[in-house]
C-alpha cells in the first residue's frame, strides 16, 4: 500500500478527468465550441509522450553512469511507452482535425499539407520520428552492452537536440511568417482559469498512467530477461 | 596545451590522408557537379522558393556523403592505435574541426556551382553566403558526431541517415527560412535565428564532447 | 518492433476511415452526427480513441504474459 498510493492518485486524476473535464463550462469558441474538451484528452497524449521521453532519456544518463543493465531496460520500455502515446496523440488529432480545422467543403486530404505544416505538429512529427529512429539503431546492434552504451549515447543527444526544437521554432516561425498564426486550435495561451483547473490536473494523469504501463513493462522485461539468463 | 597539440596533429593527420588519397574529395566533388548537371537539365530556372529548397536539401546529401566516412574509414586496430595515445576528446574535436573544413570548402563549391548552372536568385549575396557556411557547418557538426555512432553500431551510411534526419529538421528549417529572407531585398536576416543557430552548434560540440568518451571505449 | 507496426497499422486504418468519411458527399450522416451538439461527438470520438488504443495495448502485454507464464510452465 506504501508504494502504490501514486496508483490511487492516478485514478483518482484520470475520474477527475474524466467527469469534471466534461462537465464544466468552457468558452465558446467559433470553430471550436464543444471540442474545446479534447484539450485535456487530445493535448494529454503529448503531455504523457513527453514525460515519457523524458524519463527515458534520464534512464539513459543513469545507465551511462552505472553501466547497469537495468536502466537500459528502463530507458527502452519508456521510449516505446511514449511512442504508443505518441501514435494515439496522432490519432486523436486527425479525429479532431477533421472536424474542426478542415473545411467540411474542403476533402481532407487537401487540406492536410496546410495542417501539417502547424510547428508544434512538426516537433511532434520530429520527437516521434527520433524515437522510431532509436528503436532502429537498438534492433540493429546484437552485442548487448554495446546496444545499451550505444542507444543510451543517441538517446541523449537526440533528446538535448530536440528539446530546443520543440520550444524555440513555433515561437520563432509566426514571427518569421506573420499573418498565419490565425489558428485558434493551436492558440493555448486563451485558455480560461477554469479549463486549467482541469488541463493540469489531466496531464499529469495521463503521464502518470503511462507510467504505470511503464512499470509493468518493465517488470514484465526484467523477469524475461532473468528467465532467458536461466 | 599537450591536448591542443594532439587535435592539431590529429587534424593535421587527417588533411594529410585526405591530400594523399585524393578520391574521396573528388568523388563528392563529382557528386555535386552530377547533381547541379541533372537539376539543370530538369528545371534549367528554379524559382526562388524552389531553388532555395533544393540547395538546401542537396547540401544535406552532401553532408553526409562528406561526413559518413570520417569514422568509418578508422579501422579496428588503428582506433586501438589512437585510443592508446590520445584521450576521446581530443580525437573527437580534431574530427569535428576536421569535418567542418571539408563541409566549408564543400559549400563554397556548390553554392558557385547553383548559382553557375542554376541562374543567381540571390540578392543579398554576401549574407546567403555566410548562410551558406554557418549552415554547413551546422550540418557537419551534427552528421560529424552521428558518423561517430553509426561507425561503433557498424552500420553503413544509411542508418547515419535515419539518425539524423529527424534531428536536422528544425535547424534546416530554420536555414531555409532564414536564406529566404536573403532572396528577399525587402526582408532583414533576423539576428535572433542566427545565434539561435550558433547556440545550437555550441550545443552540438559540447554534447559530441561529453558524450564521445561513452561511444569510445570497447 | 512487431507491436509497434501493429500500432502503426491501426492508426493507420483509423485515420484512412475518418478520411473517407470526410471526403465523402458534404452532409453524411456520420459528418452531421459528429457536428451535432456542439461537436461534442469529437471528443466523444476522441476518448473512445484513447480507450481503444489503450485497450489494444492492455491486450499486448497480457499475451506477453501468458508466453512467459508457459515458458515457467
Amino acid at each position: 500500500m506504501r508504494k502504490s498510493w501514486w496508483k490511487i492518485l492516478t485514478v483518482i486524476l484520470l475520474i477527475y478527468t474524466f467527469t469534471v473535464g466534461l462537465l464544466i463550462k468552457i468558452p465558446d469558441l467559433p470553430a471550436l465550441e464543444q471540442t474545446a474538451r479534447n484539450l485535456f484528452y487530445h493535448v494529454g497524449m503529448w503531455a504523457a509522450m513527453m514525460t515519457l521521453f523524458t524519463v527515458s532519456v534520464v534512464n539513459s544518463i543513469r545507465y551511462l553512469r552505472t553501466l547497469d543493465l537495468k536502466y537500459d531496460i528502463y530507458a527502452r520500455e519508456y521510449a516505446t511507452v511514449g511512442l504508443v502515446f505518441g501514435i494515439l496523440g496522432y490519432a486523436t488529432g486527425a479525429i479532431w482535425m477533421s472536424y474542426t480545422w478542415a473545411d467540411p467543403n474542403n476533402p481532407l486530404f487537401e487540406s492536410f499539407s496546410a495542417v501539417a505544416r502547424e510547428p508544434k505538429l512538426i516537433g511532434t512529427a520530429v520527437a516521434m520520428l527520433i524515437y522510431f529512429a532509436y528503436m532502429v539503431l537498438r534492433n540493429s546492434i546484437s552485442d548487448m552492452d554495446k546496444r545499451a552504451r550505444i542507444s543510451a549515447v543517441y538517446n541523449i543527444f537526440a533528446y538535448a537536440m530536440l528539446f530546443p526544437t520543440i520550444w524555440i521554432v513555433p515561437r520563432l516561425l509566426p514571427s518569421l511568417h506573420p499573418g498565419q498564426d490565425g489558428n485558434p486550435a493551436l492558440n493555448f495561451k486563451d485558455v480560461s482559469p477554469e479549463m486549467r483547473m482541469v488541463e493540469y490536473p489531466a496531464f499529469i494523469a495521463w503521464a502518470l498512467l503511462g507510467v504505470w504501463i511503464t512499470t509493468v513493462k518493465i517488470r514484465l522485461s526484467i523477469l524475461k530477461e532473468r528467465k532467458l539468463a536461466q | 596545451m599537450s591536448s591542443i597539440h594532439h587535435i592539431i596533429t590529429l587534424f593535421k593527420k587527417d588533411v594529410l590522408l585526405e591530400i594523399r588519397q585524393q578520391y574521396s574529395f573528388y568523388g563528392i566533388l563529382l557528386y555535386i557537379g552530377a547533381t547541379v548537371l541533372v537539376l539543370q537539365t530538369a528545371i534549367s530556372e528554379p524559382e526562388t522558393k524552389v531553388w532555395n529548397g533544393l540547395f538546401w536539401v542537396i547540401q544535406l546529401f552532401i553532408c553526409i556523403n562528406a561526413v559518413a566516412k570520417s569514422f568509418l574509414q578508422e579501422s579496428k586496430g588503428r582506433m586501438l592505435y589512437f585510443y592508446s595515445i590520445a584521450s576521446p576528446t581530443d580525437f573527437v574535436l580534431a574530427k569535428l574541426l576536421f569535418n567542418s573544413l571539408l563541409m566549408l570548402v564543400m559549400s563554397v563549391i556548390s553554392v558557385a556551382l547553383f548559382i553557375l548552372f542554376l541562374g543567381n536568385p540571390v540578392e543579398k549575396v554576401w549574407s546567403f553566403i555566410g548562410l551558406v557556411l554557418l549552415g554547413g557547418w551546422s550540418l557537419s557538426l551534427v552528421f560529424t558526431f552521428l558518423a561517430a555512432i553509426a561507425a561503433k553500431a557498424q552500420q553503413n551510411a544509411a542508418i547515419m541517415a535515419v539518425l539524423g534526419f529527424p534531428l536536422i529538421i528544425p535547424q534546416l528549417l530554420l536555414l531555409m527560412r532564414l536564406s529566404n529572407a536573403a532572396f528577399n531585398p525587402i526582408l532583414t536576416i533576423p539576428v535572433n535565428t542566427i545565434l539561435l543557430l550558433m547556440a545550437l552548434d555550441i550545443m552540438v560540440i559540447l554534447l559530441a564532447v561529453i558524450l564521445f568518451p561513452f561511444l569510445w571505449k570497447d | 518492433m512487431k507491436k509497434l507496426k501493429h500500432l502503426i497499422a491501426i492508426a493507420a486504418l483509423l485515420i484512412t476511415n475518418l478520411s473517407v468519411d470526410a471526403q465523402g458527399p458534404k452532409e453524411s450522416s456520420v459528418d452531421q452526427l459528429m457536428r451535432s451538439n456542439g461537436r461534442i461527438y469529437v471528443v466523444v470520438a476522441v476518448m473512445v480513441t484513447i480507450l481503444l488504443g489503450l485497450i489494444i495495448y492492455l491486450v499486448r502485454i497480457d499475451r506477453k504474459i501468458g508466453k512467459l507464464e508457459k515458458l515457467n510452465r
